[in-house]
């Protein structure tokens, strides 16, 4: 039984189809799992279409140049050069992806796949969802054609989110693998907004991804092309220990460098912030302006429980209190939120990961690292961004930029303004951006 | 009492007189290089209407004009700079520049006001002139309009309620023998509209509206009636529009012989012929010059003053902003 | 508090404020010495004379345009118009006089009126009598639309329209005014223009509704809680301006709006409630939002076809369970 290649999530949030660029593997070549097989191009950017499974490529259906629906099935991944047979494109029918039992991938699809077994048919490629539960999806970084809708309607309400699929799911406590190798690889990078105009590279917070962004991102997208990043041990970002913050900070130079961009407005929140600060301290030439939201690294305090717990937090009861802590109007944290956050953490590896790196970051419930020398270093226009009910890292730690630097502390704010203030983040980075064209 | 104006009066109401005329002439040509906005409603032909009527009123009196009432605008005593400067859309406008030709108003000279909608001056006056009687207030309202107004049922019904109840109120009934293009003969079954008064229980007067005199001495009459409680009167002002319906208004249809007729009969040169008598021909001529440099001085300044900044105004808003 | 029916709260209303302040006067058809088709009036013109209130000929149109200018020269008159159905005749008045000059002539005049009228079906009064024609008013800038359904609000927001500088359109409801209900004594009864009343507190499903759609909507509230649907209902209370910040408020919570409307459909008040939750509550919705108002066509007489015509608690409850299904 051969596997079809689909479009699925990496089609994008508001998208029905996307058109085939190029194919760089042939019918008969023999694929491994995660290879690159197909770009198309969605209306944000290209994209790149991963093999489901390894196997041998036996079927291309969309040539270059078609345009598809995101179910439509691209071509066929076989057992054998011969295999072709497929169980149509009825995403109903059981096609969990052909996994290795032994890979860290193949636990973490666990309930997953259990969801997408429920999927309904989606007429002309596209879900149906309210509004309400496309923005919770989006800001959970859910896949909402996973989703199985509960009304007679068809149309994914918030209710699916919380708790067909989601909440009833068994989220494993341990990896079946254990923490196993570190995987090798390059960080994951999502490309959107416009074709030209300096890039605004965003680095997420920790315990989050590069999904994060979206209470901003589209605001931004408008006007200026965006480059996304999952840190290492975040989103689909390879697993591999790193003991200390230079590590880090060496893998999102490095990351930053393969993208050839001559020039950047840097974006980053939290532990993101700490990496942007020294990405703009070792790359200064290549950094328009710098944009610092509540960041790590300008002081010893962190609530290090904060960290620790977030990456623990396997049932959506223990996640909701952390997330509760991140935000002043914990209203902001609906059930939805919750159980939308826990679909992207299901994944007891990344938890593993995660909770593994907060130790070796903030031992002791400690910042161990200072980049407030690296802060007095940046010459590039910054500004600096927190909110001023912050349980996560004091916002006094603010106080340590230069002068040159512009404060934005905001009343009744917690440790995510983007997510409280997105409309005075977006104002301010506007302003920053349009004061520092960069090199003429 | 008023009755006949005296000679200051006289010399008053020419002055003002001159002022509208000037007033329209300067339109008039601004508009032929286009630059007015809008449709312009000229009342050269009718200045004793307006003018004489209004002198007869105190500040407290209101008057409601119609969609041609530059004439009451200056026969009340509002200034020329601030009226020109509404009708050139700017900030020192008498509505900063929200009202244009037709609405503007005044409450400190009681001219409120202009009013686009034909008709809806009736009913407006006698609303002034309603709420003077309920505070018992020793002041008049006084609508100008004209003989298409005449036709609406509004007017009825307003003629009606203040003959009811005996509203200090005077219907100034303009009758420049047009609506629009349809002479008055085509609207209505009788030549002389004063005569409906009798059905509404009022004195119904005819005058000779291009006579500044007995238009003053007819709205005397009927303000002092007002005034003691005997209720509204009817006055109808026969007169002429020289200049046509407006000026985005292609003409044809007022006979040139009718429209020569009538400029014989020239208001202003009436009045000045009257006051010649009493003050000699240099002195209402000085009186003329110094109205129609004053009125270039106002344009002047006007044409200088800065245009409005649009803004949105708060109490049309649909949304409270009380829960938010 | 005082137990009064509706009517006699709006009595009270005009009587205390005609006591306040002599510059107020009401006029209207029947209103004097008849005390009002509805009574509201009733032993008015006893207390205060002809001079402050005044029996009128039926003229609407020259009536309320002679309200707009009475209310510019320092009188605050309550004009009764017997019958929504007669608010076209009041129109001009309303659109080309008192919405064009409150905001040509502002900083000169104020335009303090009080347009009182019923509409409302469900007796038999026909085509020509039974309409909500909340739409054509709260459609015009400048004017205030309140609709109050309890005697306690009629009272407030009558008092409060009188003493409001702006026109204030007052819709009363022809089966309202024999309801009873406490009423607040002296200026505690206020009510603040502009403001929603969230009546029944619930969870799932936000119903909004004005006049009597409210008691409408309570009852359908009380249905569906027997399916263990909770249900919030907001009485809107004014429908112009628009408390939006208290739908907002409600659908944040609910994520669903039923919007209720006595008025024709196509239009109609219900469908500006419908596009402004759109406009501000696009992201908070997880269900388009349901439309309950009158069939788009006269109302007929005959009491089986008048009582399909009206909205009523069933058809708000179905429509509650089509949003949430």
């Amino acid at each position: 039984m051969a596997t079809p290649v689909k479009v699925g999530v990496a089609g994008g949030e508001y998208m029905e189809s996307v058109v085939v660029l190029e194919w760089t593997v042939k019918t008969g070549d023999a694929i491994s799992a995660g290879q690159h097989l197909v770009t198309v191009e969605t209306a944000k950017a290209a994209t790149e279409i991963e093999a489901p499974c390894e196997g041998f490529l036996t079927a291309i259906f969309a040539e270059p140049g078609t345009e598809v629906s995101l179910t439509e099935t691209l071509g066929l991944i076989g057992a054998d050069t011969a295999d072709t047979a497929y169980e149509g494109d009825e995403p109903a029918t059981d096609h969990a992806p052909v996994a290795d039992e032994a890979s860290l991938q193949a636990t973490t699809s666990e309930a997953v796949s259990a969801a997408e077994s429920l999927s309904p048919p989606t007429p002309g490629g596209r879900t149906v969802a309210s509004p309400a539960a496309r923005r919770a999806a989006a800001m959970a970084g859910i896949d909402i054609s996973r989703i199985t809708p509960t009304s007679p309607t068809g149309r994914m309400k918030l209710r699916d989110l919380a708790s067909a699929t989601i909440m009833r799911a068994e989220i494993p406590l341990v990896p079946a693998g254990g923490l196993s190798a570190n995987e090798a690889g390059p960080l994951k990078v999502y490309l959107s907004g416009t074709k030209t105009g300096i890039p605004v590279l965003m680095l997420h917070g920790f315990g989050a991804d590069a999904m994060s962004w979206f209470p901003i991102e589209r605001a931004l997208a408008r006007a200026h092309p965006i480059v996304r990043m999952d840190l290492p041990n975040h989103g689909k970002s390879p697993r591999r220990r790193m003991t200390r913050f230079a590590d880090l900070a060496r893998e999102i130079v490095d990351a930053f460098d393969a993208l050839h961009l001559d020039e950047v407005h840097v974006l980053g929140h939290s532990l993101g912030g700490a990496c942007a600060l020294a990405l703009a301290d070792i790359r200064p030439r290549k950094v328009a302006s710098l944009a610092l939201l509540a960041p790590g690294g300008l002081g010893p305090v962190i609530n290090g429980e904060f960290a620790a717990g977030l990456a623990r937090a396997s049932r959506p009861e223990s996640l909701e209190q952390w997330l509760k802590l991140s935000v002043a109007d914990t209203r902001l944290i609906s059930p939805e939120f919750v159980g939308a956050a826990m679909s992207s953490r299901v994944d007891p590896a990344l938890r593993a990961a995660q909770a593994q790196m907060a130790n070796d970051l903030f031992p002791d419930g400690t910042q161990g690292f200072d980049l407030r020398p690296a802060l007095q270093r940046v010459e590039c226009p910054m500004r600096v961004i927190w909110g001023k009910a912050d349980a996560v890292i004091p916002w006094q730690q603010a106080l340590s930029a230069p002068g040159r630097a512009g404060l934005h502390l905001f009343e009744a704010t917690g440790h995510v303004p983007q997510m409280e203030r997105p409309e005075d983040v977006v104002a301010i980075l506007e302003a920053l951006f349009a004061a520092s064209g960069g090199k003429q | 009492m008023k009755n006949t104006p005296s000679v200051e009066e006289q010399k008053e109401i020419l002055r003002r007189m001159v002022l509208t005329r000037r007033l329209e002439e300067m339109l008039g040509d601004l508009a032929k290089q286009a630059k007015t906005r809008g449709p312009l409603h000229r009342c050269d032909g009718q200045e004793a209407v307006g003018v004489a009527a209004c002198a007869v009123l105190n500040d407290d009196d209101y008057v409601c004009t119609s969609h041609r009432g530059h004439h009451v605008y200056i026969g009340k005593g509002m200034d020329p700079r601030r009226i020109v400067a509404e009708i050139m859309g700017r900030e020192t406008g008498y509505c900063r520049g929200r009202g244009g030709h037709m609405l503007l108003g005044d409450i400190a000279t009681g001219m409120l006001g202009g009013n686009a909608i034909v008709g809806a001056g009736i009913p407006a006056a006698t609303g002034m002139a309603l709420s003077f009687q309920v505070l018992k207030q020793d002041r008049v309202a006084m609508a100008v309009f004209g003989d298409g107004a005449a036709q609406t049922g509004i007017c009825h019904e307003s003629m009606n309620m203040a003959g009811l109840w005996k509203l200090p109120v005077i219907f100034l009934l303009e009758n420049n023998q047009y609506g629009l293009t349809v002479r008055q003969e085509v609207q209505s079954p009788v030549k002389d509209l004063h005569i409906r008064a009798e059905g509404y229980g009022m004195p119904g007067v005819m005058v000779d509206g291009n006579d500044a005199v007995a238009v003053y001495r007819a709205a005397a009459e009927a303000a002092e009636r007002a005034r003691r409680g005997y209720g509204p009167t009817l006055i109808e002002a026969k007169t002429y529009r020289m200049e046509g319906f407006s000026t985005s208004d292609v003409g044809g249809y007022q006979p040139e012989e009718e429209i020569a007729q009538w400029r014989e009969r020239d208001p202003i040169r009436i009045a000045a012929a009257a006051l010649d008598e009493l003050i000699g021909a240099d002195e209402v001529a000085r009186i003329e010059a110094a109205a129609n440099i004053e009125m270039g001085a106002a344009f002047e300044q006007a044409l200088a003053d800065p245009l409005p900044v649009f803004e949105t105004h708060a109490p049309s808003s649909a949304y409270s902003e009380i829960s938010r | 508090m005082t137990m009064m029916r509706y009517a006699e709260a709006l009595n009270s209303a005009l009587r205390e404020e005609m006591q306040r302040d002599p510059t107020v006067f009401m006029f209207g058809e029947d209103i004097g010495r008849y005390g009002g088709v509805f009574k509201v009036s009733k032993g008015l013109m006893e207390e205060f004379g002809e001079n402050r209130v005044r029996d009128t000929p039926i003229s609407e149109q020259a009536l309320t345009a002679m309200a707009v200018t009475a209310a510019m020269s320092g009188t605050r008159p309550v004009l009764e118009i017997m019958y929504a159905d007669f608010m076209p005749l009041t129109l001009d008045a309303l659109v080309n006089q008192a919405s064009v000059f409150g905001y040509l002539w502002e900083g000169q005049v104020e335009i303090p009126f009080v347009l009182r009228t019923q509409g409302g079906g469900g007796v038999g009064t026909g085509a020509q009598h039974a309409k909500s024609l909340d739409s054509f008013v709260a459609h015009v800038p400048g004017i205030k639309v309140v609709a109050p359904v309890t005697p306690a609000d009629a009272k407030g927001l009558l008092k409060a329209a009188i003493r409001d500088p702006q026109p204030v359109v007052f819709l009363e409801h022809k089966l309202l005014y024999n309801m009873r209900g406490e009423v607040p004594d002296g200026d505690d009864v206020l009510v603040t223009i502009g403001k929603a009343k969230v009546v029944k507190e619930g969870t799932d499903v936000s119903i909004f509704a004005t006049s009597k759609m409210v008691l409408e909507a309570e009852q359908a509230a009380r249905e569906l809680a027997k399916d263990g649907i909770s249900a919030e209902v907001i009485d809107l209370r004014t429908l112009r301006p628009l408390d939006i910040g208290a739908i907002m408020a409600s659908i944040a919570k609910t994520h669903h709006a039923v919007v209720v409307n006595e008025g024709w459909t196509f239009c109609g008040f219900a469908a500006e409630l419908s596009a402004s939750i759109m406009d501000h509550c696009f992201d908070d919705l997880d269900a388009p939002v349901e439309r309950v108002a009158m069939p788009d066509m006269a109302i007929p007489y005959s009491e089986p076809l008048e009582t399909a015509m009206l909205p009523n608690a069933a058809k708000i409850a179905a429509a509650a369970r089509k949003a949430l299904a």
